[in-house]
């Protein structure tokens, strides 16, 4: 028994030694040449990475929204003047206002919304927009003309615009509703959704209470909080994402939701029952805007994308795939009237001239950041 | 032995009973277990089904099934955004899991092995990122770059994702290391190797399923951040959880959906064919250390590859 135990071991150590000596040494130059190569790709990028890639005519940076500039859209620029063009996302207006302060971003062109103009016009990291170099624009009658935060278009162009409203069930609600109060109703309790963002909350609360939503007053944010405390225990939640899917579906009645996309959607599945709405108090648009920004290397290439933008045809192509609404009102005959009568695309001008725009708070933050801090906890 | 066979009959009896009431016992807890087992793997896995369920549901609103498609799938192949930022996302990952593993080898061997003045103020250090919030890490990140007057792209995106990835490949390398027997490493000296050749012929092999396990966490820390990607990525380098998180803004296509089902199926198979055994190893290894010898581990790495 012992004798033949100590066998076994033997041979079990031999074969490791043969077979598992080659492969392990085999392994190891596989894995060390892995590491070499990698290594050396990786300090190609990191070298590589600052400098733009030399084309021809040159590079476009942009830093825009998810959705925003269709592929086909770049391809057909870059087909058209021969620029290799990159695009980034921007997840929040935020990381884009850190992004760009940082210095060195190598973006030429941001889309940045309202009140992130406001801020990058203020830190002096936009510059402002030569009209004279652009071609076709004019955005005469509508409710983006020289807008409150950038007056006389100076350092933005609108491009896309939305709004923030209300999306209801009228089988759920059991008819039209026109205002905000719907979401204080405690018929419809546990049926309710507000936005899980602390600005978009707060028009809720505002509006309600007839004040605008653009309000920097202490006391009329105190009171708008109080009256999101009260609003909490009907919500069946704060949801960014899918509430105009549960209206559309009937689990849910009426939601605070951003316009577009898939609130849009929603609405095209059965607009008989399913509806968007600004309410009467105003709800709040939005306008995403295209900004040169400070010390690009591309300027020239900057504008030739601001004119490429312009053209009707183009603003059409990415109003329509982002299912939003193009600022461009001469870009109305190529998109399809099934988004031109969604109300979720394009919401009437009448109720958008009385929507109030989110602004930068500025120091008012703080009465909406403790503020807030009360809703969550209460 | 003998005190099962010297044991007297009447006392035998009333251990049968006690074994059956002990085996009844051990049904409910072991049912119970079953129960809890089956919530939690429905927990988990129910989403992930509704996900592959409705990357092929025709609505474009994923709360009601309309119909099957292809589309999403279609769509999602001519998305050269979403094309192109998958690519970012699997070239930071697998360079950053690498790097980090690399460092966090070396440290592990060293740490594993030598004491030196300040060592435990050292591993805090290395340990420290874990604690400090992602967001901090991100601005530290961009604010370092924007001091240098280096611009972001794919160096400060690996580089920040290193700083996630390096605590915890460190963590579970120094674990296997000091479970290491540190004789091995002298057997293999008193047998003629050289440190470096020691290393190479007994210690990294010992390591292997560490180390691979080590790349495995890295690459999907990396692969799904979202917080440092969105600050540390710069020109061209937009990563996929970046652009998935932007999209939200729209509202999430069931494009998103179909994108979700092919991760899930490709994690699926590169877990079954290379995570799965590495796994399993290091499980056995950690359960059973002791009585897992230095042969069967080697014979465990030769078999793996």
């Amino acid at each position: 028994m012992k004798h033949k135990d100590e066998k076994g071991v033997e041979v079990v150590k031999r074969r490791t030694e043969r077979t598992g000596m080659t492969s392990r040494r085999n392994m190891l130059t596989r894995s060390i040449a892995l590491l070499v190569l990698l290594g050396g790709s990786l300090g190609g990028v990191i070298a590589g990475g600052s400098g733009a890639s030399a084309a021809s005519k040159g590079s476009l940076h942009i830093y825009a929204w998810a959705g925003e500039v269709p592929a086909t859209m770049v391809k057909a620029f870059e087909k058209a003047t021969g620029i290799t063009v990159t695009v980034d996302t921007a997840t929040s207006n935020e990381a884009m206002l850190a992004k760009i302060a940082a210095g060195n971003s190598g973006y030429d062109v941001v889309e940045p919304s309202q009140y992130a103009v406001q801020e990058l016009k203020q830190q002096k990291l936009i510059v402002p927009i030569s009209h004279a170099k652009l071609v076709g624009f004019s955005d005469e009658g509508t409710p983006y003309q020289s807008p409150s935060y950038d007056t006389g278009d100076k350092y933005s162009l609108p491009w896309l615009t939305g709004s923030t409203g209300l999306i209801y069930n009228s089988t759920c609600t059991g008819g039209p509703v026109n205002s905000w109060s719907v979401l204080w109703n405690p018929a419809f309790t546990g049926k309710l959704y507000v936005l899980d963002n602390e600005l978009s909350a707060y028009i809720t609360g505002l509006q309600y209470l007839g004040f605008k939503a653009s309000s920097t007053n202490k006391a009329e944010i105190a009171q708008a909080t109080a009256a999101l405390v009260a609003q909490k225990p009907l919500l069946a939640g704060y949801n960014s994402t899918n509430s105009a899917q549960l209206v559309a579906s009937g689990q849910a009645c009426a939601a605070e939701v951003y316009s577009g996309g898939t609130t849009a959607a929603a609405v095209a599945t059965n607009p008989s029952v399913v509806h968007y709405i600004l309410p009467h108090a105003g709800g709040t648009i939005w306008v995403d805007s295209w900004s040169i920004v400070k010390g690009s290397k591309n300027v020239s290439n900057a504008y030739k994308w601001l004119n490429f933008a312009l053209q009707p045809k183009n603003a059409a192509s990415a109003a329509i795939s982002a299912q939003e609404a193009t600022t461009n009102h001469a870009a109305y005959k190529y998109i399809p009237a099934k988004d031109l009568n969604n109300s979720a695309i394009y919401t009437p001008l009448a109720s958008a001239a009385t929507a109030d725009f989110i602004l930068d708070p500025g120091s008012a933050l703080t009465y909406f950041n403790s503020g807030w801090l009360q809703v969550q906890a209460g | 032995m003998t005190t099962l066979s010297q044991t007297p009959v009447a006392q035998g009896l009333g251990q049968g009973k006690r074994a059956v009431l002990r085996r009844i016992e051990s049904r409910i807890v072991d049912g119970a277990i079953g129960g809890v087992s089956v919530v939690a793997f429905l927990f988990l896995y129910v989403p992930i089904v509704a996900l592959i369920i409705f990357s092929f549901d025709r609505s474009p609103l994923s709360s009601s099934w309309t119909g099957f498609t292809w589309g999403w799938y279609t769509t999602l192949f001519h998305d050269t955004f979403l094309i192109g930022a998958l690519k970012v996302s699997l070239i930071v990952a697998v360079s950053s899991a690498v790097v980090s593993t690399v460092m966090a080898l070396m440290s592990a061997v060293v740490l594993s092995r030598l004491a030196f003045k300040g060592k435990r103020a050292f591993m805090a250090m290395l340990f420290l990122p874990l604690l400090v919030p992602e967001i901090v890490l991100s601005v530290a990140i961009i604010t370092m770059m924007s001091r240098l007057g280096l611009s972001l792209g794919y160096g400060s995106l690996i580089a920040g994702h290193i700083v996630l990835t390096l605590p915890y490949g460190t963590l579970l390398l120094f674990g296997a290391a000091t479970r290491l027997d540190p004789s091995l490493e002298e057997a293999a000296t008193d047998l003629g190797c050289n440190a470096f050749s020691a290393f190479m012929r007994v210690i990294f092999p010992l390591l292997l399923p560490a180390v691979f396990a080590s790349l495995l966490l890295s690459f999907t820390i990396s692969f799904t951040d979202v917080v440092m990607s969105n600050f540390a990525s710069g020109v061209g380098t937009t990563t996929l959880p970046v652009y998935v998180y932007g999209l939200l803004k729209t509202g999430i296509s069931p494009e998103i959906n179909a994108l979700g089902t092919l991760l899930v199926v490709g994690t699926l198979v590169i877990v079954g064919i290379i995570g799965m055994r590495q796994l399993v190893s290091i499980m056995a290894g950690q359960s059973g250390r002791g009585k897992a010898g230095p042969v069967e581990l080697a014979e465990l790495n030769a078999e793996s590859n």
